[in-house]
């Protein structure tokens, strides 16, 4: 069990990027959504020793992971956001550096674990070949094999998805479920169906506050039958809707658009009841959260 | 769409602070060579600081080490678009290509002109400051410094920038620009070998394809004298114009070039850069390809292991890494290659020291391949540290590295470790480099020890202290470009600092003690000040490098604060590796300290210098002072070579020769070796001042005019622990040689005065005295070597360890062993000798032979076997030519004793020569007529048994020739009458390159030949150049004649001594009334001459005879000491002849003198064979500025 407490964050330029944000996260897949500079890689550096908060604690099974960081790195498994390569080194060569960095000294071991990984992460073929002439999807890939090296308790994924293609996500949210059930493995996107599909509990934050935290099934259930759809023609339509409703999330489909709002009650006019979905629990939480 | 190109370019330059910085960059050292002393290019002396010498090489110099900012303003001109993928949108707009490209590159061209204008401000600047030396400082002509700028800056500005921007136009690769800009350089070095350093006479096409300038304006400028420098400003004719119109060429080419080769497609640009983007495309159909394998449900359980094991492979695992992300960039490389090529060229020229071919033995030869290695080893230290910090930043590879589970100082020290094997894999590929070199030139006495020692234990630790400061500073200020400039601001700061007098090495960062190697002595007594003061800054590095894993950038935060704020805690880890540097460099500094500033004293040159002028402050008034004279020397030694000690008891005779009763007798101690002194009457000591070598001693009871006494003395010298560079040369393990100046000397002593005039104007000293001129009553009667002797009688009891040989003058009377050491009796007997003697001790072989009844002897270090018999061959016919044309030798004996290279030179002692390690016992012949020094050598120092040891001038204007450019002149003919013409020829236009440069560097005045004063190039070079020039009108037999009669007269003379009107008048007398105009000019005045060979034809004559034209224009000037010319009539008997071979090996056709008496003549040769060569004064035999233009090729009309 990760627990969070009251973490914050300010940067040098002024910016608030946590502002006491508390969580418990139990072992499984754990969901983290928001939108751009809500502050999920900057909860994640934290956790992964990459940044010192202001204030708040944060212990897995009772290791303050932000006073030992010697202790946190041995067992953390981190992909950040953004990252680059050597670009002379070939995949596998980094990839045994690498584990000898976590530890793994034997041989045998580490060769299995490495082989293992490239096939894993469908670089197997392209072991030998150095970095730099990787696209930006293997290099994704390889980010993510690194991540695993190890048998990491806690794994960390900013945007583990973004950049690769339909089969390469598929694959790895399988191996990350198959791997997750044991250890805390957090997880930002924002594809929302990514979490709705794959994590036991989420969260989504805001400008550095969480707003929602629980299990995605029982986010749904609490907007289910409440949220309603119309497809108008025009914008000038669209706009007067605004005002007057709560809206949740507007779509265009074929030139026209599709808008859901919120509402407790059946509302007439043209508006349909759908079937809810995590998006409209996101889009809803945000829009409450609008800061006006 | 020019304009518009241009003026965007200017604006965005003149916004940018680089700009400006480059401008103050450029300003910086010409404002400090004109502000500060000691810091330019000029030296002491009379040319002035902002001469147009002066801003000639501060302009080139500038230029040429600023190359970098021309690359780095014309680089990014084009590169700029190519940086990100600016590129697509530029190109895809409907430009010019000529706007584009010559709009760019115009406004570099602005933008440099305007940076290294900082030149011209600098001067001006500098000029301005209060502090500077303003009696050498002309006032600002801003015209010359234009017009130095314009020919000088502005062309290399145009020729390098243009090259720059030709090849980041077509490469659009800093790196390659960069690289180029390298080359050039390396270039330029290969060149300074093989040219300067090898010392060729012949500069001109060196000069013409310099591309940066320097060797030309050298060579332009080396015989130009102190007039010239002041005024000269270099015209477009001659080397200078073709250097530049080659130049100015190649930069117009690469612009043309550039102009036609660049593809103004985003299509074609894009296609090049897009390599890269083709790989991954093609990695990306590799992995679509293949179907995907079968994937393993679950990933193995590993078993994570810390600990001690651990972080070791963790620590390797990370130097591998980093080792090879090094050594498999290009530009690693190419400075590697480069470094090769040149180390290798260098290797090949260790056996040539100044024109003189000696074998490449390992001490030069290390000392070549480590010294020009050196350069670059630095910049891929300095260069990779900025790298290797910053690596996975730049690679953004950082989050992912910065949170794995390593101690904090695993990162840096793996730097560290990578950075270390790098250097020690590239000195290892140096030293092969060294023994490859030797093989190469045939020398196969590779001693692998001494290689190891200087590279992995001098040369290695230096790099690593370097590197430990550029990581460190690469950590700390987090800008990897301000770190490379403050490691540059510290290269250039550690000269400046001795410069300023900053001397003491436990301030200066990286800097070790001085040493030499020597065969002799190994690297002796240097050992210990090489360790403590190489392990201190090691552990001071170490101690860097622990403040650096504290400062270690890890995680997101960058910021100093955030860093200080981690810091504290990891220094509370470190604090054992932190204390254990602190510890060791705090002992290594103690004993370092203890040894130079406790157990020695510590005076920097300056505080020296200090000292020997208050001397001459205080004691000058007592130069004339009435004092006894030495008449007998009777001492016992005893050397202690291990101890690098003496001590020596003795006594003098002395005697009043003076008219007056002398009360005071006052001893000078210039190597403060004077223990005690004691006459055998009663007297007490009334001053003692040992701060400035001096002490007085008033007798009770005066001496009387020709009443002699006795003086016992108590002499010594002991080496303790070791100093800060500054070793007595003296004292050595193996090869101990000093001399009299570690006895008192009676008197004032005029030796110890400073002579170089702007260190005596710091000091507030007057210009040095002038020397008296010939026939002053004073100085006739005292001689000139020894001013407080007569002609002594000498006796000397050596003693020294039971291993070595101790000599002194004098002939061996007995030899025995007591106390476990080894004693020698010397004695000279009845035969009186000039006061000046000397002691040597070491661990000789000895190698003797016979000449008539004079024993011969070398005292040899075993290994120097190469050139005895030369040497021996020398002694004999020089003995031989001697006794024939002079007198007969006065001594049974004749010694050589090699003593270590700590000095350079030989010196004649009565019958005892002391002579170099460096200078002739490693001397190797390779080409028949390559000069023989060796030979040269040892037959002048036995001239000089003949000129300074039986003749012996007052101390008088000139008096010196008669002893140096005697002993040149009797050992050039010894060499040419075994080595014949040809050697000598040669031999004598080194002499006149020689001497024509000596003049341009002198600092006071030249005098002429019979009234030469302190001038070496004047009684050497000019001596030698003149007597064989004599002899060539008159005959040798004629000079020697009068020689001869001149010593007959002279020798052992007791007073007045003779001078040079004496030599004068013997020369003349035995030269007929129409050449006495030789003596005049070339004895008695500074005379040049401008000969030059105009044109030769030749014509076929009927009988199969050449009959061949010359044309030849002849001038004749005066010149003063400074250099101020003024034109003679000519009416002289030159040279004019026809040659055929090759300018190296001319056969002489046809060659006579002819009586000039017009400034242009037609002479007119038939020849029996076809001629090659015509020419006026062909060999050079008088002293012609411009020697390379008396012979002309002769062609068909
Ligand atoms: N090093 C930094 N210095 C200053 N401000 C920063 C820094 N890193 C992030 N920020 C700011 O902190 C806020 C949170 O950033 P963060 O990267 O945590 O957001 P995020 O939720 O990961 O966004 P995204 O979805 O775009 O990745 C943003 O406003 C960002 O501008
Ligand atoms: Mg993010």
């Amino acid at each position: 069990m990760l627990s969070i407490r009251n973490l914050a964050k300010t940067y040098a330029g002024g910016v608030r990027a946590l502002r006491g944000v508390s969580l418990d996260i139990p072992p499984g897949m754990f969901g983290l959504i928001g939108p751009n500079g809500a502050g999920k890689s900057t909860l994640m550096k934290i956790l992964a020793t990459l940044l010192d908060p202001d204030t708040g604690t944060a212990t897995l099974d009772g290791l303050d992971l932000i006073a030992n960081k010697d202790a946190t790195r041995r067992l953390l498994g981190y992909l950040p956001q953004e990252f680059g390569v050597y670009p002379k080194m070939s995949a596998v060569d980094m990839l045994n550096h690498l584990a000898v960095m976590k530890g793994i000294t034997k041989g045998g071991e580490r060769k299995e674990v490495v082989e293992g990984l490239l096939q894993q992460t469908n670089l197997w073929d392209v072991r030998k070949k150095a970095l730099g002439g990787y696209s930006g999807g293997m290099k994704q890939r390889f980010g993510i094999a690194q991540a695993l090296l190890a048998n990491p308790k806690l794994i960390i994924v900013d945007e583990p998805t973004a950049g690769l293609d339909p089969a390469e996500r598929n694959r790895f949210l399988n191996l990350l479920s198959s791997i997750g059930r044991n250890v805390v493995v957090i997880l930002s996107t924002h594809i929302v169906a990514d979490v709705r599909e794959l994590c036991s509990r989420m969260a989504i934050i805001s400008s550095g506050e969480l707003i929602l935290e629980g299990v995605p099934a029982q986010a749904i259930e609490a907007v289910k039958g409440r949220v309603w759809s119309k497809v108008v023609p025009t914008d000038s339509e669209r706009e007067e809707i605004e005002k007057a409703l709560p809206m949740i999330s507007m779509h265009r489909v074929g030139g026209l658009n599709e808008v859901r709002v919120y509402s407790e009650t059946s509302l007439g006019e043209g508006f349909l009841p759908v079937e809810a979905d995590l998006e409209d629990v996101y889009f809803r939480q945000l829009s409450q959260h609008r800061p006006n | 769409m020019f304009k518009d190109f241009f003026l965007f370019e200017l604006k965005l330059r003149f916004k940018s602070v680089s700009t400006y910085i480059f401008f103050l960059l450029a300003a910086l050292i010409p404002f400090f060579s004109i502000a500060a002393r000691d810091f330019g290019p000029i030296g002491s002396g009379k040319v002035f600081l902002n001469s147009p010498f002066a801003v000639l090489l501060i302009t080139t110099q500038v230029v040429a080490f600023g190359s970098i900012l021309i690359a780095a303003i014309f680089g990014p001109a084009i590169l700029r678009d190519f940086h990100g993928d600016t590129y697509q949108l530029i190109f895809t707009k409907p430009i010019s290509k000529f706007g584009y490209l010559v709009g760019r590159w115009a406004g570099s061209m602005v933008t440099a002109i305007f940076v290294f204008s900082g030149i011209v401000f600098g001067i001006a600047l500098g000029t301005l400051m209060p502090w500077a030396d303003k009696l050498r400082i002309a006032p600002n002509d801003f015209g010359m410094y234009l017009r130095i700028y314009a020919s000088i800056g502005i062309v290399q500005i145009f020729f390098l920038g243009s090259l720059f921007f030709c090849v980041a136009a077509l490469t659009r690769n800093i790196v390659v620009v960069y690289l180029q800009g390298v080359a050039l350089f390396a270039f330029y070095l290969i060149e300074l070998v093989v040219v300067v350093v090898s010392n060729k006479l012949e500069r001109a096409w060196a000069s013409i394809i310099d591309p940066f300038g320097l060797i030309m304006v050298q060579s332009l400028t080396r015989y130009w004298t102190v007039v010239e420098r002041n005024v000269v400003v270099p015209h477009w004719t001659g080397v200078f114009l073709y250097n530049r119109l080659v130049w100015l060429a190649a930069g117009a080419l690469a612009l043309l070039a550039a102009y036609a080769l660049f593809p103004m497609s985003a299509e074609v640009l894009g296609s090049r850069r897009s390599t890269k983007k083709a790989e991954e495309a093609k990695a990306d159909k590799d992995s679509v390809e293949h179907e995907p394998r079968r994937v393993r449900a679950n990933l193995p359980q590993v078993a994570q292991i810390f600990g001690g094991a651990t972080t070791w492979k963790q620590l390797l695992s990370m130097t591998r890494m980093r080792f090879f992300n090094i050594v498999r960039e290009i530009p690693f490389w190419a400075i590697t290659l480069i470094m090769l090529v040149f180390v290798l060229i260098s290797g090949h020229f260790a056996g040539n020291n100044n024109g003189v071919e000696v074998w490449p033995v390992t001490f030069l030869m290390v000392s070549v391949v480590s010294g020009q290695s050196g350069l670059f080893l630095y910049i891929i230290g300095v260069l990779y540290a900025g790298e290797v910090i910053w690596r996975e930043r730049d690679v953004r590879f950082e989050q992912i590295h910065d949170s794995l589970p390593l101690p904090d100082w695993t990162d840096f020290v793996s730097k560290f470790l990578a950075l270390a094997m790098v250097e020690t894999v590239l000195a290892s590929v140096v030293l092969v480099c060294g023994v490859l070199s030797q093989a190469i030139s045939g020398f196969f006495r590779f001693e692998m020890g001494h290689y190891a020692k200087e590279i992995y234990l001098v040369y290695l630790p230096q790099l690593l202290m370097v590197i430990l400061l550029a990581l460190f500073l690469q950590t700390v200020l987090g800008n990897k470009f301000l770190a490379h400039a403050l490691v540059v601001g510290f290269f250039i700061s550690i000269p400046t600092l001795y410069a300023w007098g900053i001397e003491n090495r436990l301030y200066l960062y990286g800097e070790i003690t001085p040493y030499t190697y020597s065969d002799m002595n190994g690297y002796g007594h240097f050992v210990k000040a090489l360790f403590w003061v190489t392990a201190y800054w090691i552990c001071v590095g170490g101690l860097l490098g622990v403040l650096a894993i504290a400062f270690a950038r890890r995680g997101t935060e960058q910021s100093f604060g955030a860093r200080w704020k981690q810091a504290g805690p990891r220094m509370r880890r470190l604090i054992a590796a932190a204390a254990a540097f602190l510890l060791l460099a705090g002992t290594c500094g103690a004993v370092f300290f203890y040894n130079t500033h406790v157990a020695n004293q510590f005076r920097t040159a300056q505080q020296n210098r200090h000292r020997t002028a208050d001397y001459e402050k205080l004691y000058k008034k007592y130069e004339r002072l009435p004092q006894p004279k030495v008449t007998d020397v009777d001492v016992a030694v005893d050397i202690f070579p291990e101890r690098r000690s003496f001590a020596g008891t003795g006594h003098y005779m002395l005697v009043n020769h003076t008219d007056k009763p002398i009360n005071e007798v006052h001893i000078t101690d210039s190597r403060e070796a004077v223990q005690e002194v004691k006459f055998n009457r009663e007297s007490k000591q009334t001053l003692a001042d040992k701060d400035h070598f001096y002490s007085i001693y008033k007798l009770d009871k005066p001496l009387e005019p020709n009443e002699t006494m006795k003086m016992d003395f108590r002499v010594g010298y002991a080496s303790r622990g070791f100093k800060d560079g500054n070793e007595r040369a003296e004292f050595a393990y193996n090869g101990t040689f000093f001399d009299r100046d570690y006895f008192p000397t009676i008197g004032y002593s005029q030796n110890v005065e400073i002579d170089d005039p702007v260190r005596r104007r710091e000091e507030q000293l007057p210009p040095l005295e002038e020397m008296a001129p010939p026939g002053d009553p004073y100085y006739s009667n005292i001689n000139l070597f020894t001013t407080d002797s007569e002609w002594v009688t000498f006796h000397a009891v050596v003693s020294t360890s039971p291993d070595q040989i101790a000599i002194a003058p004098g002939y061996l009377k007995r030899e025995w062993t007591e106390n476990g050491r080894r004693y020698f009796d010397y004695s000279m007997g009845d035969t009186r000798i000039n006061d000046f003697f000397s002691f040597l001790s070491g661990r000789f072989s000895v190698k003797t032979d016979q000449w008539k009844n004079v024993k011969l002897e070398i005292y040899y270090q075993p290994g120097h076997e190469f050139n005895l018999d030369k040497m021996m061959d020398a002694s004999k016919t020089g003995l031989d030519y001697y006794e024939k044309n002079f007198s007969k030798y006065q001594f049974d004996q004749f010694r050589v004793l090699e003593f270590p290279r700590y000095r350079q030179f030989a010196q004649s002692f009565p019958n005892t020569v002391p002579y170099s390690e460096d200078i002739g016992f490693i001397e190797r012949m390779k080409k028949p007529d390559d000069i023989d020094l060796l030979y040269f050598v040892t037959a002048h120092e036995l001239a000089h048994q003949w000129w300074g040891h039986q003749l012996i001038g007052s101390q008088t204007q000139g008096s010196n020739m008669m002893s140096e450019s005697l002993a040149e002149y009797s050992a050039l003919t010894v060499m040419s009458k075994k080595y014949g013409e040809d050697m000598l020829r040669k031999d004598l236009r080194y002499e006149l390159d020689r001497y024509l440069r000596g003049r341009a560097g002198e600092t006071r005045h030249e005098p002429p030949l019979v009234l030469v004063q302190r001038e070496p190039y004047v009684w050497y070079q000019k001596g030698a150049l003149v007597m064989f020039a004599l002899a060539d009108y008159i005959g040798e037999d004629k000079v020697n004649l009068a020689l001869r009669k001149f010593l007959e007269k002279n020798r052992y003379a007791t007073g007045p001594f003779p001078d040079t009107r004496g030599f004068v008048a013997a020369l003349r007398a035995e030269t007929p009334l129409e050449l006495q105009y030789v003596i005049t000019d070339m004895f008695e005045s500074i005379v040049l001459y401008e000969n030059r060979a105009v044109s030769a034809t030749y014509v076929e004559t009927p009988d199969k005879k050449y009959k061949v034209t010359l044309n030849a224009s002849s001038q004749k000037k005066k010149s003063d000491g400074s250099g101020n010319e003024t034109p003679m009539t000519i009416h002289d008997l030159i040279d004019v002849g026809v040659f055929s071979g090759t300018k190296e090996h001319l056969k002489r056709l046809n060659l006579h003198k002819e009586w000039i008496t017009q400034e242009t003549g037609t002479f007119e040769f038939v020849v029996d064979e076809k001629p090659t060569f015509a020419g006026i004064d062909p060999y050079n035999k008088l002293i012609d500025r411009d020697p390379a233009d008396n012979l002309i090729e002769v062609e068909k009309p």
